[in-house]
């Protein structure tokens, strides 16, 4: 029977504060500092059977006893959910502490045992830390108004010191036990849904708030005003830099009689604002398209009869349509002129095969970079375009066709081509500059061919010293790291004045010597990168803005000699140069 | 009086003068004209150039009407965004102050001041 020794099993939680340290009685001891009055009682291995030693007042000690009584009492009424109930004794916590525990205790307790198991431990434990209530019916003398009253289950103890509060008391001194607690304050709904436009706690910006207008008023565009006067290129621009445009507002840039639409960022459109894009805009004869990566095969279907006159698709990302959607796009507008996707891992065999026998005697702008199957055998395909095939880019592919297949490719569609890329084709060597295109591209304006690393700087500056060719306006031969100085001075050479737009990033070998050269010999350029050239310096950067005065981008990222002096030496340009360390803020 | 010519520094209380297309001049103070990104680099006085010296900025390509809700933005935001006390920007108050008539042209305007 002595509780000292025989412990039944316990639970997780029992075995959490017997470690802890936590008691009833520390609990209770707490309590009793914070009430001032609660003797604290014995040990916790008292037996409940024993009455509380050390009380003092009369109160605890009927309490002891009859706290047990008012558990019951206060089970069987109900719980009163705004006060606390009275302690038990250190026993009874100890019994309320751990349902385990109560389940060890004897039997002559069971019917407190089946209550403290009723009532949720949580709760219990808070319950006997306050003093234990009288029981009901007993006059008690008011601690503040010393009027005698009879103490019910709405009884509520004096907040400081011992004691307990009338009615009247209690209420005066703010604690109503019948007032329901206050009902949580709500945020008004309405509020809440504004909010929702804008980021939290990000101040919305004035850009973002005008597309907010623009989309409630998206169905009145009278009130939009002259719309035409605007430059609608530059609103589409504004809104997908937000990457705003949704299948609401993409309605302003739609016209039944508009031939040409742009649009730079279609993410947010699903795939039935395609379609309707479709409906609209009958008309259309170029269509450009980025990032339209919900674009699948039921938008191809349904294009195929709602653009009778297209004649140029521009696609950035359609990776969800399939082999036939394509074909049988293909088939519907057999007189495209320029097909430009990038970015499609089922583009296959099958369709650039249809795509070339359907669109025979008109494609003259073909794109297909990043697609994933572009092999050798693509290759075979589009040398049937030739005589007509002005523009090709088939960079970036996911395996380098061979430099016997490009060569052989260009021997046949090279004397018409306008621009070239065949970036990131890794196999080609020095030999794909010299048989394919020395020898068969002579009419070329634009000329990519950035990470082929195979490329000699030697090989490189003998292809542009001999080279029959028209002087290029873009040249692009950035992440090729082992041309230099040769390079680029054979480039400046061949095409120096004619050069508007130059990239070279990543040579990081070239020497100022060639890098100063640069703004006498290309003093049409408007835009130039030549981030990663380490030897670039501001010499180089004041030559170049002294005498470039079209000039409109620089990049410098990488040029760690780069400090901006050129400013306070009194040169002025109207460019952006980007990429100054020195301006990088931290 | 010449060093301070030579040398003069950013006050946020100075007064800027912001001149639209069409002849209009509206005066802010430069912590509202900062608000802008382009204003505030133009305005800037390390930049040299000349718009720091007179303290005067021309709105290119911009209406009057438009600068002047350009400027009510700035000033609104310059107003609220340093109030972290307030959790509720009065932001459709403001929304309501623009009409849909030049919605399009400030949401260039807006773009283009980075706004």
């Amino acid at each position: 029977m002595s509780r000292n020794n025989v412990r039944g099993p316990t639970s997780a939680l029992t075995e959490f504060l017997r470690s802890s340290g936590i008691t009833p009685t520390t609990v209770a001891r707490r309590a009793a500092t914070r009430n001032q009055d609660e003797p604290v009682a014995g040990p916790s291995n008292q037996a409940e059977n024993e009455p509380v030693q050390d009380a003092e007042e009369p109160e605890p000690e009927p309490e002891s006893r009859s706290g047990r009584r008012r558990r019951r009492n206060a089970a069987t009424s109900g719980y009163a959910s705004d006060e606390l109930d009275e302690p038990e004794t250190p026993a009874k916590k100890q019994k309320t502490t751990a349902k385990a525990k109560a389940k060890a205790k004897k039997a002559a307790k069971k019917d407190e045992d089946a209550e403290d198991e009723e009532e949720d431990t949580y709760t219990a434990l808070s319950k006997s830390i306050l003093p234990t209530r009288p029981p009901i019916g007993n006059l008690e003398e008011c601690a503040k108004c010393q009027t005698k009253f009879p103490v019910t289950k709405y009884t509520l103890a004096a907040n400081p010191g011992p004691g307990w509060l009338c009615h009247k008391c209690a209420k005066s001194a703010g604690m109503d036990p019948f007032k329901k607690p206050a009902p949580r304050k709500r945020a008004k709904p309405t509020e809440k849904r504004n909010v929702a436009y804008f980021e939290e706690r990000r101040f919305p910006s004035l850009v973002s708030i005008c597309i907010n207008i623009v989309s409630k008023h998206i169905d009145d565009i009278e009130a939009f005003g002259d719309i035409g006067a605007l430059n609608m290129e530059s609103i589409s621009k504004a809104i997908s830099r937000n990457r705003s445009l949704t299948s609401e507002n993409v309605h302003l840039f739609y016209g039944a009689e508009n031939t040409f639409l742009t649009l730079y960022d279609t993410t947010k459109l699903s795939p039935d604002a395609f379609v309707t894009l479709g409906h609209l805009n009958p008309n259309l004869t170029t269509l450009r398209l980025d990032f339209c990566g919900t674009l699948n095969d039921a938008v191809l279907g349904s294009w195929s009869t709602s653009f009778p006159s297209l004649q140029s698709l521009e696609l950035l990302g359609p990776f969800l349509v399939r082999v036939p959607a394509w074909i049988s796009f293909f088939q519907s507008h057999p007189q495209l002129q320029s097909f430009l996707i990038t970015q499609s891992p089922r583009f296959d065999l099958e369709c650039i095969q249809t795509l070339v026998e359907t669109s025979q005697g008109s494609l003259q702008r073909l794109r297909l970079k990043e697609v994933g199957q572009m092999s050798d055998a693509f290759l075979e395909h589009i040398a049937q375009l030739s005589g007509q095939l002005t523009y090709l880019d088939i960079s970036d592919p996911t395996e380098s066709c061979t430099e016997d297949a490009i060569v052989t490719l260009l021997s046949v569609v090279g004397s018409t081509l306008a621009h070239l890329d065949l970036s990131g084709h890794v196999e080609l060597t020095d030999q794909v500059l010299h048989l394919g295109i020395k020898k068969n591209v002579a009419n070329l304006d634009g000329l990519v061919l950035s990470n082929i690393p195979e490329l000699t700087d030697a090989g490189v500056s003998e292809f542009f010293s001999t080279w029959g060719c028209t002087p290029l306006s873009v040249l692009d031969m950035s992440r090729n790291p082992s041309l230099a100085t040769g390079a680029l001075d054979a480039i400046l050479n061949h095409s120096g004045p004619a050069l508007r737009d130059l990239n070279i990033n990543g040579w990081k070998d070239v020497e100022d010597s060639a890098l100063e050269k640069v703004g006498k010999a290309a003093f049409e350029l408007r835009k130039l990168d030549w981030s990663w050239c380490r030897d670039v310096n501001d010499f180089a950067m004041k030559e170049l803005l002294d005498h470039c005065k079209g000039l409109q981008e620089v990049k410098v990222w990488g040029c760690n000699k780069v400090e901006g002096k050129w400013v306070s030496n009194g040169t002025r340009t109207k460019a952006r140069v980007l990429g100054v360390e020195s301006h990088t803020a931290i | 009086m010449a060093e301070q010519d030579t040398q003069m520094q950013a006050n946020p209380e100075d007064w800027i003068r912001v001149v639209s297309d069409d002849g209009y001049s509206f005066l802010i103070k430069r912590k509202v004209a900062n608000m802008s990104g382009t204003m505030k680099s133009s305005l800037d006085t390390s930049s040299g150039f000349s718009e720091a010296e007179t303290k005067t900025y021309h709105a290119h390509d911009h209406r009057g009407i438009i600068v002047q809700k350009l400027l009510e933005y700035q000033a609104f935001k310059s107003y609220y965004v340093n109030d972290a006390t307030k959790d509720e920007v009065p932001v459709n108050e403001f929304m309501e102050r623009i009409p849909p008539e030049i919605v399009l042209e400030l949401l260039l305007a807006g773009d283009y001041q980075e706004l």
